[in-house]
């Protein structure tokens, strides 16, 4: 166990290396006037001097290198555009909890309501419960996000007599957003629940407990759920990042100060350093979603070893 | 009984026609974007300039009518020479920081250490050429590093109050140029202790103006409180100005107006309508803006792809009757309606420097006797027509094909921009016909627009705008001033209709019309003596550029519709540089401001600035 | 909009983890049966038809037939609506009798679904818009499906491969999606072309990697080995074998990589990437809609293309899952 760990982890961190590299290589393809907001005032001298400043000027493997050495002391770097000569780190670091704790919030509530919702569907399969659920499951992924959320953002707050905008020292404007974050993920979890527990259903070992006697919920909640929750722990923590990365919606909307539209934004601006330092955190937290989600299966479903199922991925 | 309610809300609103001030003076609006830096001496960014504007105190400033009135600067004098300038700074101003406690006295040496600041090369301020621009002595040789002794820049503390600035030649808009964030003041041993980190947040810059920054949370909140100590605190009205951000403001802002969560929002062109039918009342403008011009050029260096036919295009606009065809086909009137659907004409303008830009002995720069003819040139259906037949014969002569293939590009995330273009390819092919010129929209990327359009020549015919730097026509000559090669001696295009390429063209009738305007600006930038030949000879330069339709003027900045507390007509009125930017003198009423109180104010301040 | 999958999705995966690490010994799935003479010559052909029996399982899903029909008819009549007498241009800017644009109109006899904020005719607008912006979706769907079978097949046939695909997948999978999307509109012009490449370029390997996942499983499924003992060739056990139980399945991805190449599109013009207005999309009419929501007079912009967006992608999801229960020779018992 331990000796897998180690080498999942090793793999991983060459990974997110040679992420890092090809995303470092991409950006400093982009035109160079984007890195002055006042270009056409420039001389030649000006913007040579200003690559200098930066460092661009030196060739690109220089670069690479450099940047890799700076990480390995934890320097993330300079932003220069977002925020001028701000250090990464000091931008990133408020809004991470921001992020996470909206993410979570949201990711709590959607696994509250969801998973409930998905075990009734399937205990009342073809039932008006299941019939509603679907319709519920159907609208959500049909409309798009952005307009729903408009909508519940509009009606929402008039009918909770609360703050269009979220407002950190007001717990209630925390409401809606988590909400609205949470709606598509309801949906989906419900949708698989249902589906992995109408196939489970139909396995033998359940025909066995009821041959035994044993009651229809007890079935349900203590035999076919838990294995029915088995393939789906393992996308939670991806989901998570989704639910993080997809929240730029709702953050420009209630002008939450997290972390959602932040990508967007810098490579719009050509900030090299912040893109470098959130696709690191955003990849970083995809590999690592990964080998939890893998985690999270071996200690649900007992059957499942490492010993057998070698780096895959 | 909706209906009933929004009668009862009119008829009370007419009756409080004048409205009265609130009794809590906070000011609270979003805002779209974040600034990327606090840092008044390096930004040349409006929003980023906002709080430098209303934070630290510049050596003038301009009141409401636009006139320039002292503010740290009690008084000043000019040499007989006009190369030296003397500044004497009021007594007994301090540098507060953030929380409001008082750090030290501002003196003349705070505007030398700022200075010394923006023409650090390492610093990388992007308003350095302002320094260039107002002819201070030696200060673009110690930014490139040929001075190295600061003492030599034109610049000095003769003692605590006293600065002087020592000019390379005559200019005559020095005074305006000090509102620029370059010639802003700064605590010296503050910018030596944090270098390139100086105002990366509030708490990291000292505050000797109208407001401190109690708080910066980038991308959350900007919050201003008064400064009880600034010298004129008693014309500062608003206690408290908040800022909230919210990147889909245009859309979120209105309703929150509406649900007295702002004060303050802009209607976008597209919701107008609606506001127009339900609140009427309320809605009212922003003023008039003449920083910014607005003018369609004609491109002379086109870039793009041959299918575009970007040979037969630099014929047909090296062809004086084609320009005219097109100018005079051009329904200023129609296609403006895209940005301002109710009165264009209020904006329009027939010069590219703005009207009320500058004057001289009474008379408005774009009224002098050079501009007598100039509205001949503008739309004329029949004109158009004539223009085109002339074309027609003389570019068949000169081996054009039509249709002409006319490329106007716009960016593409700037829906007003698209719908004006969609309106002009309309109006001007149905006028023209499509067997005379073929219009062909053009989306530019939202994101490096002008690198990848105008500057890289991708583009036939584009609306450009300009911006004002000093109050002085020299300035709207800029944009199309010879750019050469060094080494070559060739002309390399000026970045936005490349016309001084031309000069070494084959184009005759072109290359001598660039000849005398070169001669004419050159002309003019050498009179220093009596303002009014100066501005004549700018004048008369300006004329021949659209006299000739090389530019066809278009407007100045669109006056947004808003909601909004304030009458803004209390704020300073500044052709250019950061007064304009002000809170200082506005006022929050306790209800939006109607469009009956904003129609008499504006009528008052009219007649104040004598327009 | 990836997460529409349909569990027969899942289940294969699923499948395909579990028998790639099980390394089953030959003895323990085969032993040595005594030679008989007849069974070696027959050849196991049947009258069976794969696509007869598929469209006969899948007429009996009646919602799927029904949306099927409303699908094709969306389709159909996006090209016959401009030839309908007295259509607009979808760019064309009507003019009032007062010369000036006749914006923002409601609903009327004259425009049926009103006019937009310069003067388009909206109804114009939105059947131009589904054109394009199934256009898109179709053109996605083809090119991941094409890119990604080629990619996949070559990825579980050619063993050597193997290593090198699945780093690439691995990085790939990592890198954010904004970032590629935004680096190509860097590159290219805003356009169709720009679009179409932009949201191909992150799709095909995922396609990519469930193919590679098929082809390893059912190569060595029991049917194909029996295939092989009982004499078929490779073509035949590919084209009758493999192909079938792999045509549903793709048949699905493509089915639900179409709505969500619609959606990424309305989420690229959100963040400002997306197509010129010149040309209509349901992207582009949404997100100006979007700026509509606050004013309850002219929702209605916003409506119409919210409705065929959400009509678009439910039929699509459901009757491609539809299709692929009808394609599974397993239901065709």
């Amino acid at each position: 166990m331990a000796k897998y760990l180690a080498k999942r982890l090793l793999r991983s961190v060459l990974t997110l290396m040679v992420i890092l590299s090809i995303v470092f290589v991409l950006v400093r393809q982009m035109p160079i006037d984007g890195y002055f907001p006042n270009f056409e005032k420039l001389s030649e001298e000006q913007i040579q001097n200003g690559l200098h400043q930066m460092g661009m000027d030196r060739p690109l493997i220089a670069q690479l290198l450099s940047f890799f050495g700076d990480l390995l002391h934890g320097n993330l770097g300079i932003s220069r555009i977002y925020r001028t000569n701000v250090p990464v780190t000091e931008i990133l670091g408020p809004k991470i909890p921001v992020s996470v704790r909206l993410g979570v919030f949201s990711l709590l509530l959607s696994m509250i309501v969801g998973l409930p919702m998905g075990t009734m569907m399937a205990r009342h399969k073809n039932g008006l419960f299941d019939h509603i659920g679907t319709g519920f499951i159907v609208l959500i992924e049909a409309v798009p996000a952005a307009v729903y959320y408009l909508f519940i953002q509009i009606y929402g707050t008039d009918l909770l007599h609360v703050s269009m905008l979220y407002d950190a020292s007001r717990p209630e404007t925390m409401i809606l957003p988590v909400v609205s974050m949470a709606l598509g993920n309801i949906a989906y979890y419900a949708m698989w629940l249902r589906r992995y527990m109408v196939d489970e259903s139909n396995k033998d070992y359940v025909m066995l407990a009821r041959i035994k006697g044993c009651g229809e919920n007890r079935i349900m909640f203590r035999h076919i759920f838990r294995n029915a929750f088995v393939p789906m722990a393992q996308y939670l923590p991806t989901s998570f990042l989704n639910t993080v990365i997809g929240s730029i919606y709702i953050e420009s909307l209630y002008s939450i100060p997290g972390m959602g539209g932040l990508l967007v934004d810098v490579i719009k601006r050509q900030d090299n350093a912040m893109i470098q330092a959130i696709v690191l955190l955003y990849a970083s937290v995809g590999v690592i979603g990964l080998l939890l989600g893998d985690l999270l299966m071996v200690f649900l479903d007992p059957r499942i070893s490492f010993s057998k199922k070698g780096g895959d991925r | 009984m909706r209906k009933m309610v929004a009668l009862m809300l009119c008829l009370m609103l007419m009756v409080a026609c004048v409205p009265s001030l609130a009794e809590s003076t906070t000011f609270r609006t979003l805002y779209g974007s974040e600034v990327s830096t606090l840092n008044y001496l390096i930004t040349s960014t409006t929003w980023d300039m906002t709080t430098g504007a209303n934070t630290v105190d510049t050596l003038i400033e301009y009141d409401t009518a636009g006139n320039i009135v002292p503010a740290l600067a009690e008084s000043w004098e000019v040499s007989e020479d006009e190369l030296t300038w003397t500044f004497h700074l009021r007594d007994g101003q301090k540098w507060y920081d953030y929380a409001g406690n008082e750090v030290a006295d501002v003196t003349a040496q705070d505007f030398v250490d700022a200075l010394k600041y923006v023409l650090t090369a390492e610093y990388d301020s992007s308003v350095e050429y302002m320094v260039d621009a107002a002819n201070i002595v030696n200060g673009d040789a110690y930014f490139n590093g040929d001075v190295t002794d600061f003492a030599e820049v034109g610049v000095k503390a003769e003692d605590a109050l006293t600065l002087v600035f020592t000019l390379a030649q005559p200019t005559p808009y020095f005074l305006s140029c000090l509102t620029y964030g370059c010639f802003l003041p700064a605590y010296g041993p503050l910018l030596e202790e944090l270098g390139a980190d100086f105002a990366t947040s509030n708490e990291k810059m000292y505050f000797n103006g109208a407001y401190l920054m109690s708080e910066y949370e980038p991308q959350g909140r900007h919050v201003y409180v008064k400064n009880p100590n600034y010298w004129d605190a008693e014309h500062v009205y608003i206690e408290r100005i908040e800022q909230r951000y919210n990147s889909e403001s245009a859309t979120t802002a209105p309703l929150l107006a509406q649900r007295g969560e702002v004060d303050s929002a802009g209607l976008s062109t597209d919701i107008l309508d609606e506001w127009k039918a339900t609140n009427p009342d309320i809605i009212t403008r922003s003023r008039m803006h003449t920083d910014y011009s607005y003018f369609y050029a004609f491109n002379f260096d086109p870039q793009y792809d041959a299918e575009y036919g970007p040979e037969n295009w630099l014929i047909a606009v090296n062809n004086e009757n084609f320009r005219h065809s097109i100018m005079s086909a051009l329904n200023r009137d129609y296609i403006m309606r895209a940005e301002e659907p109710d009165d264009p004409a209020s904006i329009m303008q027939n010069a590219v420097t703005p009207a009320t830009f500058t004057s001289v002995d009474g008379t408005d720069f774009t009224k002098l006797a050079a501009f007598d003819e100039i509205e001949d040139n503008y739309f004329n259906e029949e004109k158009a027509l004539e223009y085109k037949a002339k074309a027609m014969e003389e570019l068949t002569a000169a081996g054009a094909t039509f249709p002409v293939k006319m490329l106007v590009t716009y960016r593409s995330d700037d829906t007003d921009w698209e719908n004006q273009t969609i309106l002009l390819e309309q109006q001007m092919e149905g006028l023209l016909g499509a067997d005379y010129v073929d219009i062909i929209p053009y989306a530019g990327p939202s994101d490096s627009f002008l690198s990848k359009t105008r500057r890289a020549g991708m583009y036939s015919f584009m609306r450009c705008n300009y911006g004002a730097d000093y109050e002085d026509p020299q300035t709207w000559t800029d944009p199309f001033a010879e750019r050469i090669d060094r080494e070559s001696g060739l002309h390399t295009g000026n970045t936005y209709n490349k016309m001084d390429k031309m000069l070494d063209a084959d184009f005759a009738e072109t290359k001598a019309l660039m000849t005398d305007y070169y001669a004419k600006v050159a002309e003019a930038k050498a009179i220093s003596d009596s303002t009014a030949s100066r501005y004549q000879a700018f004048a008369e330069a300006e004329a021949l550029l659209i006299n000739h339709a090389i530019v066809v003027p278009f407007r100045v900045s669109v006056r947004d519709y808003q909601v909004t507390k304030l009458n803004v007509f209390e704020a300073a009125y500044a052709p250019c540089g950061v007064c304009a930017l002000r809170y200082k003198g506005q006022k929050v009423y306790d209800d939006f401001f109607t469009a009956e109180a904003y129609a008499e104010a504006e009528k008052a301040w009219l007649e104040a600035t004598g327009n | 909009m990836a997460r529409l999958m349909h569990a027969k999705i899942a289940e294969a995966e699923a499948h395909a983890s579990q028998a790639l690490t099980q390394d089953l010994e030959e003895s323990v799935l085969f032993s040595v049966a005594p030679f008989d003479e007849r069974a070696a010559e027959s050849t196991g052909e049947s009258n069976y038809s794969y696509w007869r029996s598929t469209l006969r399982a899948f007429r009996h899903n009646r919602l799927a037939m029904i949306l099927l029909c409303l699908m094709l008819l969306i389709v159909l009549f996006t090209f016959i609506q401009p030839l309908l007498p007295n259509q607009y241009d979808p760019n064309l800017v009507t003019n009032g009798s007062n010369g000036l644009p006749l914006k923002n109109k409601q609903p009327s006899s004259e425009h049926l679904m009103g006019t937009n904020s310069i003067g388009q005719d909206l109804w114009a607008r939105l059947w131009a818009g589904t054109r394009n912006s199934l256009f898109i979706g179709i053109s996605v769907a083809l090119i991941e499906a094409l890119v990604g079978i080629v990619m996949g097949v070559l990825w579980g046939y050619v063993r050597q491969l193997d290593f090198l695909f699945t780093e690439i997948y691995n990085v790939l999978d990592n890198i954010p999606t904004t970032i590629i999307l935004i680096l190509v509109s860097f590159i290219l012009k805003p356009g169709m072309g720009t679009i179409i490449f932009a949201l191909s370029v992150t799709g095909w390997i995922g396609m990519a990697r469930f193919v590679r996942n098929q082809v390893l499983i059912i190569r060595d499924r029991d049917y194909n080995v029996a295939s092989r003992c009982l004499g078929a060739g490779t073509w035949r056990v590919i084209t009758r074998n493999l192909l079938p139980y792999l045509v549903s399945v793709i048949m699905l991805r493509m089915a639900l990589s179409i709505p969500g190449a619609i959606g990424s599109e309305v989420f690229i013009t959100y963040i400002g990437l997306g197509l010129p207005a010149s040309i209509p999309s349901l992207g582009n009419l949404i997100n100006e809609g979007r700026k509509l929501m606050m004013s309850p007079n002219l929702r209605y912009q916003l409506i119409y293309p919210t409705i065929i967006l959400s009509v678009v992608t439910v039929s699509f999801y459901i009757v491609g899952n539809a299709f692929s229960d009808a394609a599974d020779p397993k239901n065709h018992m």
